[in-house]
């Protein structure tokens, strides 16, 4: 068989053992420095990892850190992250940013002519070296003009300002709807309020899509809606917290049911027949932030409270 | 080179397919690295052929190409190291005890990178054949462990170059030469030898069915798209 194998004499070759495996030992290390020429960011790796090179830090209240960092953890480090490093490139840290990828580093500080990352973000999507590359969220022009700025004034980890930086874009962030929670809410009067929407169609809604506080609008009902009307609403009035009265035909004889709405915050009362004695009928209604009494026989005197406690009138308050 | 008298120890397919590997590992390297990434699947499913190949030659190849040729259990394998650090020659014909178990490492390394490669993406433009059949999650892990098998492999090699460099300057073994010209002096081999060499028609049998495997992986992929 082939794998039998005999034994000879001790056959010497060109070099002893210990000489073979030191000159391996100097080409692999030779090799490795090689290697660390050509890809400094292998360099940088391994030079921190034995210690000679320490880790760059950005400050947290740096514009690195409050401004470019998002921007290459929202747009380049699906790419160039934790999970995934294309050409050896992660931009998810400072450290990783000054570091580079494999083709050295992408960014010269004070020098975007030169800086890889500068030049990519500026190619027209067509190119095939932009970044972020195809199908991928483009970064705004603001948002070039904040990196590009930043590599212009040194790509510091501690520079607090830039002058010129555009203004950050605040994010709103608008919160889920929680349907189940809004309905346990309106549980208790949901039944009455399809009842007098049914009655009164237009005129009883929900204040928003996630409130169990009402908004009565019975403005284009015009003086066919009355006190009766209003008076078949009181169930509700306690959840009602707007009004708009305007130009129907209620009257102070309304005045018991708008003491009931203690949540009011804002009350349009305006061509309606109310005296004085619905505004003090609105003692109760600690919210409230404006009232409307436009062409009212609403005096300065009765409105004089309200305004102490901060209220917003709108309307002469010139009845006789 | 050595003029003493030659006996035939490596057959054809077998340098073929070490010359090869060589070549093709080269050529995924560059063009994995330049970005040519159509070369580099192409590349790595010649690979992937020549690996099934391997695997079919071991078992139905000629004697030195055979897995129970080159393979020994690790007491043997441990034996024969401290034998050649105590300066023995142990002459063998085909791979010896070490080398077998780097064929098989070798081996085992470039088909955990070739399956590897055949799920992975790089995020943007190009994706291997059976990425798609794969969550995106897990292909990019299999791509992360894709470039770290890759780490793997240039070491491997570089422990291959480093043991060939040792056969032939400590202790005056050519193995380079033989796997060009698949011959060895008879000084190099053992007294005792039967090589048998398997039919070349049943190598070239064996490649075209590695090779319509990686074909029918690469239509299985274009078919996802």
């Amino acid at each position: 068989m082939a794998g039998d194998s005999g034994i000879s004499g001790r056959r010497s070759g060109h070099l002893s053992a210990s000489v073979y495996f030191g000159c391996v030992g100097l080409v692999t290390l030779a090799g490795t420095g090689l290697a660390m020429l050509a890809r400094p960011a292998f360099g940088h790796d391994m030079l921190q990892w034995i210690g000679l090179e320490s880790v760059p830090q950005a400050q947290a209240s740096s514009f690195y850190a409050i401004r470019v960092a998002p921007l290459f953890e929202t747009r380049c480090a699906v790419c160039h992250g934790d999970k995934r490093q294309k050409s050896d490139l992660r931009l998810d840290s400072f450290a990783s940013v000054l570091r580079g990828g494999k083709h050295g580093a992408v960014i010269i500080p004070s020098d975007t002519k030169n800086s890889e990352l500068a030049i990519r973000i500026f190619l027209p999507a067509s190119d095939d070296r932009a970044m972020p590359p195809d199908g991928k969220t483009p970064l705004t022009e603001d948002e070039k003009t904040v990196i590009k700025l930043w590599i212009a004034h040194g790509a510091t980890g501690s520079l607090r300002d830039i002058p010129g930086a555009p203004k950050p874009v605040a994010e709103i962030v608008i919160p889920e709807l929680d349907l189940a929670q809004v309905e346990k809410k309106r549980a208790p009067l949901v039944a009455e309020v399809a009842r007098l929407q049914g009655r009164f169609p237009g005129v009883v809604a929900y204040e928003a899509q996630d409130s169990a506080d009402l908004e009565i609008n019975a403005s284009l009902k015009g003086a066919s809606f009355g006190d009766a009307d209003l008076q078949a609403l009181a169930p509700l009035a306690a959840r009602v917290v707007g009004a708009n009265l305007s130009g129907t035909g209620v009257s102070d004889a309304s005045a018991p049911v708008l003491a009931t709405m203690t949540r009011l915050k804002n009350l349009r009362l305006s061509g309606t027949k109310v005296s004085d004695t619905a505004i003090r009928a609105l003692e109760g209604a600690k919210a409230l932030r404006s009232v409307t009494v436009v062409d009212t026989k609403v005096t300065v005197g009765a409105l004089a409270p309200l305004r102490a406690r901060g209220v917003t009138v709108y309307g002469d308050g010139d009845g006789p | 080179m050595d003029h003493k008298p030659q006996v035939p120890i490596w057959d054809i397919p077998i340098r073929l397919f070490h010359w090869s590997v060589v070549l093709l590992l080269c050529i995924s390297w560059f063009s994995a690295d330049q970005g040519y990434m159509r070369i580099h699947l192409v590349s790595g499913l010649t690979l992937l052929a020549l690996l099934l190949f391997r695997i079919a030659w071991g078992l139905v190849g000629s004697t030195t190409a055979r897995f129970s040729d080159f393979l020994h259990p690790p007491r043997r394998v441990a034996a024969y190291l401290k034998s050649l650090a105590g300066g023995e020659r142990i002459l063998h014909a085909g791979h010896n005890p070490a080398g077998g178990l780097m064929v098989l490492a070798l081996i085992a390394v470039l088909l955990a990178q070739v399956a590897t490669g055949l799920f992975a993406n790089d995020g943007v433009r190009f994706h291997g054949p059976l990425a798609l059949l794969v969550s995106e999650d897990f292909s990019t892990r299999l791509t992360n462990i894709h470039g770290l098998i890759f780490d793997l492999i240039l070491i491997l090699v570089w422990c291959h170059v480093v043991a060939v460099g040792f056969y032939l300057l400590v202790k005056g073994d050519n193995l380079v030469w033989p796997m060009i010209t698949g011959k060895k002096s008879r000084a190099q081999l053992p007294p005792e030898l039967n090589i048998v060499f398997t039919r070349l028609y049943i190598a070239m049998l064996l490649l075209a069915v590695s090779a319509g495997v990686a074909a029918w992986i690469m239509i299985q992929g274009e078919s996802i798209l």
